[in-house]
């Protein structure tokens, strides 16, 4: 019965927010890999990138986004200096949550600004063109999903790169297999971090951009859901390694883009539960991970 | 002597309860709502912290206990004749079942029992992050299952009409009697067993402690504790929406434990009052009725903020995870 | 006497209220080889361990040529000059052999890093022949090699080794003691931490006995066969 409801279009939306999903995944990865933390935060990156799309609505395009992303990467930097850094010695029942602090006060923070004009929510509507459809080999779609999927695809292979082939990109990688070993050898701590938040943060204002798109009211619980979403997808997938977690995310976008899009609307009531449910039985079997291997033990 | 100074570790926080229970008697009306608030969310976070804080196992899913306490609890207190028409899609045996206010608090803890117990036999088995992120499912689940099963309850709709039987007695008291509980668990041969897991699980394991087992008894436990809560609550609200047990009451809780400091009961009290205070001092000044104005959504800010605060400069908490015990100088 | 390259005073170290090292002090002058032996949980991980600022001093002083290493990270200590072969080798398993060797580039300050790769290659034949291959499939002595090789490329002045013998069969481990050999010929100063008493005594210039937190005496290749005097070093 849901087979039958799977149409083309309901794939390829399926793989574009499967794509949105794995940049965050990668996001929330690349910083696990190398602080071992749980930015449960991530969310409020993203946020604050739409709130500055949206708060810069009236100014050139092009200008807009660059103020997005240099929000982004400065509080991406001031999150790193002012609490990931002093909680480093934690343990990760701490820390996990005292991001989880942070993504409550930065939310927060966000309604206190947003509703001074006495609405909460702000309109950013820098893209709205990119919603329109566009028939591909007969299929309808929209053109941010085509943009989405392609920008995944070039971020993503151009991190793969940077890490297989660059100096500093070896560097991440050891940190994140065994840190202590690898300042013993002279990689620099404060220069891999630094790199991995900044990429993150990349990343974030990156999905800013592209969610404002599709839902063009930014309001405090701006990417909640789908921060949640995702982290749930990378601990199942295996937070482990950066493929993994990847995998994990695109997965369970992909998965819930399917599933949303085959069934009718009054069966999607009880989706959550059924999602959640897999989840459980998911980190029951694999608590390491549904990607890693199947002897890894947790890391946490 | 070492006797009192253990019992001081139960006498301190009952004593405190007794103080804001009198202060919620002797309160103006409207007023009063504020202690009651203090009151239910110690009981709330004294049952988080029965099994968060001895097993050292992360849980993001303790409000679903306190969720299901609240929603049986109110369902089979609201009055028989109101009950058909605003619920009109219960089953039989809910709609036509109306207990007394001390058999729904009952009722409350063994619902939040039953659903700890059932989902613990197979989630007691993880940790760390995988733990987190299960019990965070748990609380989703319940949510979801709350909000959209009509024949249970009110689904996305307010439950009200509740009887608000939660006034200064049953408030101080339902909060003291969790935490005698809690502080006798945590005195008791199986909480000792679990503490000894939270330092070193494979240690434990090696001269045979079942983890497994004291961690689902803890879990069930804390089950019960918090359902309890949640009748408590739903009795002092009158009320109760699955948006009010779910994300914001999860991080206000665990704000308050972490803030107090998560190893200890003393250290659970504590924060629940201290943040309760700062919640209620802060609401107020958002309406408007305190000596001075606030901006809305400060409160939630302040609370973030403090939170985060104390995390960074004093992880350990407010009391250190320390119990109370006597000063130096009286040992 | 040459000058001391590395210099060690009233050292202590403690793990919590638990002295590790007490109030040790030693010295390695240039181009020497001083060997540190003694039971286990004398101290002698720990006092490298110190040397790289991976724990804290609780007292006393230690300087590298001339300088103080207090208050620098570890990674500032790596790329001063300072390499350590750590206990168990901490290799990358999920690394190439080539990419192991290349992260031990990290510390190092001069040009010329062709020339010291092929330099390893030299030295140690298999991990040229097994460059392209994850570092987790070598056998033990061969990681040994291997860590040994990420070290040099670093092009240290100082190379501290942590019982580079440890785990390891008695042939592999003269495979080891030969590379030391190779590496004494190229006047590299190093501190050799050993269980391998006998062995440590009769190939170093000097050698210290630690035992029990605190430095107990020094013995010379003379005294490696000196069986009653090796024994009265380690016991109390």
């Amino acid at each position: 019965m849901i087979l039958a409801a799977i149409n083309a279009q309901t794939v390829v939306d399926a793989i574009g927010l499967g794509a949105v999903y794995a940049l965050m995944a990668v996001g929330i990865g690349l910083v696990f890999g190398v602080l071992r933390l749980v930015n449960f935060a991530y969310g409020q990156l993203v946020m604050a990138g739409a709130y500055t799309l949206a708060f810069t609505a009236a100014w050139p395009a092009a200008a807009s986004v660059a103020a997005c992303f240099a929000v982004v990467l400065l509080l991406s930097l001031a999150l790193e200096r002012a609490v990931f850094r002093p909680l480093r010695t934690e343990s990760p029942a701490v820390m996990l949550v005292t991001t989880f602090a942070i993504a409550f006060l930065l939310q927060s923070v966000a309604l206190v600004l947003d509703v001074r004009d006495g609405t909460i929510g702000e309109p950013a509507g820098s893209f709205g063109g990119l919603n329109r459809a566009v028939s591909v080999f007969g299929v309808d779609v929209r053109k941010v999903t085509l943009v989405t999927i392609a920008v995944a695809v070039v971020a993503l292979g151009l991190l793969a790169l940077l890490l297989a082939r660059t100096t500093v990109g070896l560097h991440m990688r050891a940190a994140a297999a065994d840190f202590h070993t690898a300042r013993l050898l002279g990689v620099k701590a404060d220069r891999v971090i630094g790199t991995a938040v900044l990429i993150s943060g990349l990343l974030a204002a990156t999905v800013a951009v592209i969610l404002t798109v599709q839902t063009p009211l930014v309001a405090p619980d701006f990417a909640l859901k789908e921060t949640i979403v995702v982290l749930v997808g990378v601990v199942v997938g295996g937070i482990d390694r950066l493929w993994t977690a990847t995998l994990g995310g695109f997965s369970i976008g992909f998965v819930s883009g399917l599933i949303n899009g085959a069934l009718p609307t009054d069966k999607t009531v009880f989706l959550p539960s059924a999602v959640f449910a897999l989840v459980i039985l998911v980190l029951l079997l694999r608590p390491g991970g549904l990607f890693a291997p199947a002897r890894a033990v947790e890391r946490v | 002597m070492r006797r009192l100074e253990r019992v001081i570790g139960l006498l301190g926080p009952l004593l405190l309860l007794c103080v804001v229970g009198l202060l919620a008697a002797t309160a103006s009306r409207a007023n009063e709502i504020y202690y009651l608030n203090a009151l239910t969310a110690v009981a709330i976070v004294v049952s988080i912290s029965v099994f968060v804080g001895n097993s050292g196992v992360l849980s993001f899913g303790q409000i679903s206990f306190v969720a299901v306490g609240a929603f049986a609890a109110g369902v089979l207190t609201v009055p028989a004749q109101s009950k058909a028409f605003v619920l009109p899609g219960l089953y039989p045996f809910l709609r036509d079942t109306t207990v007394g206010n001390l058999a729904s608090l009952a009722i409350a803890a063994a619902a939040g029992a039953a659903l700890a117990f059932l989902v613990g036999l197979p989630l007691m088995r993880l940790s760390g992050l995988a733990a987190g992120i299960a019990t965070f499912a748990v609380l989703e689940v319940t949510h979801n299952l709350l909000r959209e099963w009509t024949r249970i309850g009110p689904g996305a709709t307010t439950l009200s009409l509740v009887p608000e039987t939660t006034g200064p007695l049953q408030a101080t008291f339902g909060a003291g009697l969790v935490v005698l509980l809690a502080w006798l668990y945590a005195r008791s041969r199986s909480g000792r067993l679990l503490r000894a897991t939270r330092e070193d699980a494979a240690a434990a394991q090696a001269v045979g402690v079942s983890v497994h087992r004291q961690r689902l008894l803890a879990f069930t436990l804390s089950g019960a504790l918090g359902g309890f809560a949640g009748g408590l609550l739903v009795h002092m609200l009158g009320s109760i929406t699955t948006e009010q047990v779910y994300l914001e009451l999860t991080f206000l809780t665990l704000a308050m434990l972490v803030v107090g400091g998560i190893a200890s009961l003393w250290g659970a009290v504590v924060g629940a009052l201290a943040i309760s205070a700062l919640d209620s001092l802060l609401t107020k000044a958002e309406a408007g009725s305190f000596i001075w104005d606030a901006p809305t959504g400060t409160r939630l800010v302040v609370v973030g903020a403090l939170m985060a605060l104390v995390l960074v400069l004093r992880p350990a908490g407010l009391t250190g995870g320390r119990e109370l015990t006597l000063p130096r100088r009286f040992r | 006497m040459s000058e001391a390259l590395l210099e060690l005073d009233h050292v202590e170290v403690r793990y919590g209220p638990v002295p590790a090292v007490r109030d040790l002090s030693l010295s390695v002058a240039a181009g020497e080889i001083v060997g540190l032996i003694g039971p286990n949980g004398a101290g002698k991980s720990t006092t490298l361990h110190a040397v790289m600022s991976v724990v804290p001093l609780h007292g006393g002083t230690i300087r590298f040529a001339g300088e103080s290493l207090a208050d620098r990270t570890t990674e500032a200590v790596a790329c001063g000059g300072i390499a350590l072969v750590p206990e168990g080798r901490r290799i990358f398993g999920d690394f190439t052999v080539e990419e192991n060797l290349r992260l031990g580039l990290a510390a190092r300050q001069v040009g010329g890093v062709d020339k010291a790769l092929a330099e390893v290659y030299e030295l140690f034949p298999i991990l040229a022949d097994f460059r392209r291959r994850h570092a987790g499939a070598l056998s033990g002595g061969q990681q040994q090699q291997l860590a040994i090789g990420r070290a040099l490329v670093a092009a240290p002045r100082l190379l501290l080794l942590d019982e580079p013998s440890l785990g390891l069969a008695p042939n592999i481990v003269d495979a080891v003691f030969e590379a030391l050999a190779a590496i004494r010929m190229r006047g590299l100063t190093v501190l050799l931490v050993e269980q391998r008493a006998r062995r440590t005594v009769a190939f170093a210039d000097r050698t210290y006995v630690l035992s029990n937190a605190e430095l107990r005496t020094t013995l010379t290749p003379a005294d490696a066969d000196d069986t009653e005097k090796m024994l009265s070093a380690y016991l109390p």
